[in-house]
């Protein structure tokens, strides 16, 4: 049976103007001795869930719902027992504020009194218990006499735990107590939780936004939107494969799973605010469909112990191929094969890179995926329809591709403006001066000037970075819902190529679209990808998370590949141009 | 106005306003000629082919430059003969440049057979001797004005073809083509916004010197005595005086063959001019805009 059963809680904030749902109807539950960690941004109610497990909301909001500790139902408990079992049984780690300590007591003093107070000992007694507790938690007894701002943060932070840890109790609620501190304090924060754990056999319900934090320690977790559980399971499954597209951005933005790849957080601010009825991450999301705005999704099972709330049961497949072949022909009868059997899809929202050498297939399976190629056998199905001759490039929505050669993508005789409202012209879309809207906006977006001079100009007068923007703008105003970038960067010198990359993956982050992004630079692709496909001879060798790809590769032509980018290359440099990043790998939890 | 809002009048002063001095002068002097074929009637106190006057009257007062050896008017038939050469010119270049230039596009468009089929015409075309052929072919199907005009095109269409076959072609591998067709572009919007826009100039360049081709090879089957009688062009002209007995031991040469011989010189020399600019102003500005 487990030792804290939480349901369907719900915790609103009773303002002057409004009613904050903080926390909107949580489920969980902690067996004895394990950890689970709750995940989520600012202001998902993280901490408002701990705080209303101790029950010390009372008064402060209204509280529904049932919370049962070793089978007593402690919600509606009178203060007074609730009292008993707060410290003795569940204790809160706050996050280390200045203000939760007494400024004018000394630190000793405030962590002796619930002691003194729960355990009615003598106050020697009390004083030993305390100085044992400092050695546990890593703080000589002399800072005893301390004053709270005579101590740097971690050992403020130990004062809490120690605090905490007072009157021995079974389920600790640790509340970000970790982010204020240091990488190397966070360290020793960490191996001490552990430590005690082994020790002590706590349960513990960890809440941070830190996920490479949370995800080193607890075996579960629980990710909260806007006061909801977005998705839930075993932490090595959703840090490897998450379900949900918001566990997905959060995945994605923290630097220690993602080790090479550039920071990007998730687009939007969180919507706790706005009260409208559909899906809360519905703005951010990036494959909303109908219902998402008017109905909240429920959370279900999804397999293997995992939970996700979802409209569309997560993470949805955009573009699928199957069995894709293609073969050129060759000079005295004979083919080159150049797609061999290509099976692959790209999920919504996702980055997925395509590498290998060169005549390795990429771009004909680019050409093929973007359905201007016809491929000789196998399927490629885009959202539920198949894919042939460029039925998806003339409708927004649809499928965009951006060319290798900036010289030829875009006609010398055309100015900016013809060029990129070209698939306007051609499909009758909008009036001229919508399309002229359309295309400054479409420019603005790509970072070039929406100017009369400039949408005057010549594309032949453009320098190659220009003109790929050009080109990618005029991909950009048919709004893709998957954009393919063959090679985009290939021509451009180094500096242009990096601003280039980094304008596109800012444009994907910001629109949501899927991408495929097609390189033979590996180093300039560990930038952007979420995903990286391998292709050697028309085949994709290998295929998965670009982390895993990099860190353990299982083919020996992936091996080469990567073994060719450190031989030039050493692993910590940055191409000029893209913003340099220090790495401080706190924990080892990218090894998980 | 707007930069993006340039229409055809503007390119046009724009391509002229990058002239030399002899482009410019050659635009003067064929808007003269042309000017002087079509108001030929106001220009001249005669009809050309009315005997007005004396038997080889030097230039005077009643006949400015003069009569030929019937005493028709000179001037009036150097003004009705431009009309004669500017036609059989300008009818011959365009039908060839224009028809031949769609051949080509069409061919480099489509490819297959199509393109054998044009193509290796074109070769065998080319690769005939123009001039003996039109002299004999010229000389069988008898004298006419058709018949002259049917026979130049015949002999000079298989170079527009050709380059804008090999125009298309290349036009047709850009990529800009291939993202044109994934947005749904129809053929017929490649051929008008991106085939003909790059083709038209260069057959506009091709059409300048097929004209002068057309006029010189006139002139010539003219002056063999292949040329259409009732025409007073410039050539037949030269063939009449010329055919006049010792012409060159009488002043009347100074009259007689020197007007239309120096009309035929400016008109081809303008014609030069203009086709070489023309290159000159057209084609760089294409490679300098590639290099970018
Ligand atoms: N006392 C309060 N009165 C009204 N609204 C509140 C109150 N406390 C919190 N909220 C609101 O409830 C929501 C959730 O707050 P909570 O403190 O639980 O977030 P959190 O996830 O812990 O964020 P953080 O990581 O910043 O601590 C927020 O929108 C916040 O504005
Ligand atoms: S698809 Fe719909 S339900 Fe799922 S996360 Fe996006 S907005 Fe929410």
């Amino acid at each position: 049976m487990a030792d804290l059963e939480v349901k369907d809680l719900k915790c609103h904030y009773n303002t002057d103007t409004s009613v904050v749902p903080a926390v909107d109807g949580i489920s969980l539950s902690l067996e004895a001795g394990e950890i689970v960690g709750v995940i989520g941004e600012s202001g998902s109610g993280k901490t408002t869930l701990g705080l209303s497990i101790m029950r010390l909301l009372d008064g402060l909001a209204s509280v529904s719902g049932t919370i049962v500790y070793k089978g007593t139902d402690i919600t509606h408990l009178p203060e007074p027992e609730i009292d008993r079992i707060r410290w003795k049984d569940i204790a809160i780690v706050f996050q280390n504020n200045l203000d939760i300590l007494n400024p004018v007591m000394t630190v000793g003093k405030q962590v002796v009194e619930p002691l003194l107070k729960h355990e009615e000992i003598p106050v020697r007694e009390a004083q030993a218990r305390c100085a044992d507790l400092f050695r546990t938690v890593g703080l000589d007894p002399v800072w005893m006499d301390a004053y709270p701002h005579q101590l740097s943060g971690g050992m403020r932070q130990r004062v809490l735990l120690a605090m905490a840890l007072s009157c021995d109790p079974k389920l600790l609620i640790l509340d970000e107590v970790t982010s204020a501190l240091d990488a190397f304090t966070r360290k020793e924060i960490r191996d001490l939780l552990i430590d005690l754990q082994k020790k002590n056999g706590y349960s513990m319900i960890l809440i941070s936004h830190d996920l490479s934090f949370v995800s080193s320690l607890a075996s579960r977790m629980i990710v909260l939107y806007a006061g909801r559980v977005v998705e839930s399971g075993p932490t090595v499954d959703i840090i490897n494969a998450p379900r949900h597209p918001y566990t997905r951005g959060l995945v994605h933005s923290t630097p220690d799973i993602f080790v090479y790849k550039d920071l990007w957080g998730i687009p939007g601010e969180s919507a706790s605010e706005d009260g409208h009825a559909g899906c809360p991450f519905s703005r951010r999301c990036t494959q909303p469909i109908e219902i998402c705005r008017t109905s909240p999704p429920r959370l279900q099972s999804c397999g293997d112990g995992r939970e996700v709330a979802c409209h569309r049961g997560g993470i949805a497949t955009l573009l699928r191929a199957d069995a894709v072949h293609f073969r050129y022909p060759l000079p005295g009868r004979k083919t080159l094969h150049a797609v061999n059997g290509v099976d692959m899809d790209v999920c919504e929202g996702e980055v997925l890179a395509i590498v290998g050498q060169t005549a390795s297939g990429k771009s004909t399976l680019a050409h093929i995926l973007a359905g201007i190629l016809r491929p000789e056998s196998g399927e490629v199905r885009f959202m539920d329809g198949a894919v042939h001759s460029g039925n998806n490039g003339h409708r927004f929505g649809g499928i965009q591709i951006v060319f290798q050669d900036p010289f030829s993508s875009t006609s010398n005789r055309f100015t900016v403006l013809d060029a990129v409202r070209e698939p306007f012209d051609i499909n009758r879309i909008g009036t001229a001066a919508e399309r002229l809207d359309m295309t400054r906006e479409a420019l603005k977006l790509v970072r070039l000037p929406p100017t009369d001079e400039f949408l005057g100009k010549y594309c032949g007068a453009l320098s190659g970075g220009q003109r790929q923007r050009v080109a990618l703008a005029r991909a950009m105003i048919m709004k893709p819902r998957l954009l393919i970038a063959d090679e985009i960067t290939s021509a451009l010198d180094v500096s242009t190529a990096a601003n280039v990359l980094r304008l596109l993956k800012g444009l994907q982050n910001r629109r949501g679209f899927a991408m495929i992004y097609i390189s033979h630079d590996l180093s300039l692709t560990l930038k952007i990808a979420d995903r990286i496909a391998v292709m050697d001879a028309g085949r994709i060798i290998e295929i998965g998370n670009a982390h895993e790809v990099m860190l353990h590769p299982r083919d020996d032509r992936t091996k080469r590949l990567i073994g060719t980018r450190v031989g030039h290359c050493c692993h910590d440099h940055k191409p000029v141009g893209m913003a340099g990043r220090l790495q401080t790998r706190v924990s080892d939890c990218g090894d998980e | 106005m707007p930069p993006y809002l340039r229409n055809a009048a503007d390119r046009f002063t724009a391509t002229v306003s990058k002239f030399s001095l002899e482009g410019k002068i050659g635009l003067c002097g064929i808007a003269l000629i042309v000017m002087m074929a079509v108001f030929a009637p106001l220009l001249s106190a005669y009809p050309p082919g009315k005997i007005t006057g004396g038997s080889l009257e030097p230039p005077g007062a009643d006949h400015p430059l003069g009569t030929d050896e019937l005493g028709m008017d000179i001037w009036s038939q150097i003004c009705y003969g431009a009309r004669m050469s500017l036609f059989i010119g300008l009818a011959v270049a365009c039908i060839a440049g224009l028809g031949g230039g769609a051949l080509g596009i069409l061919a480099g468009y489509l490819g297959g057979a199509a393109d054998q089929v044009v193509m290796r015409t074109v070769d065998v075309l080319m690769a005939l001797p123009s001039f003996p052929l039109l002299v004999v072919i010229s000389a069988f199907m008898g004298p006419s004005v058709f018949n002259v005009i049917l026979i130049l095109v015949l002999f000079s269409w298989a170079k527009p073809a050709r380059i804008a076959r090999s125009q298309t072609l290349s036009i047709k591998n850009n990529v800009y083509i291939t993202a044109a067709r994934n947005y749904g572009a129809t053929p017929f919007y490649l051929l008008r916004r991106h085939i003909l826009p790059e083709v038209l100039p260069i057959l506009f360049v091709l059409i300048i010197s097929i004209t002068s081709y057309a006029i010189m090879a006139e002139t010539g089957l003219a002056f063999l005595g292949l040329g259409d009688p009732t025409s007073k062009s410039w050539g037949m002209m030269l063939y009449y005086a010329t055919n006049f007995r010792s012409i060159y031991f009488t002043p009347y040469w100074q009259w007689w063959l020197i007007p239309p011989l120096v009309a035929l010189i400016v008109l081809l020399l303008c014609l030069a001019f203009i086709g070489r600019d023309l290159e000159q102003v057209l084609d760089p500005r294409m490679r300098q805009n590639r290099g970018g």
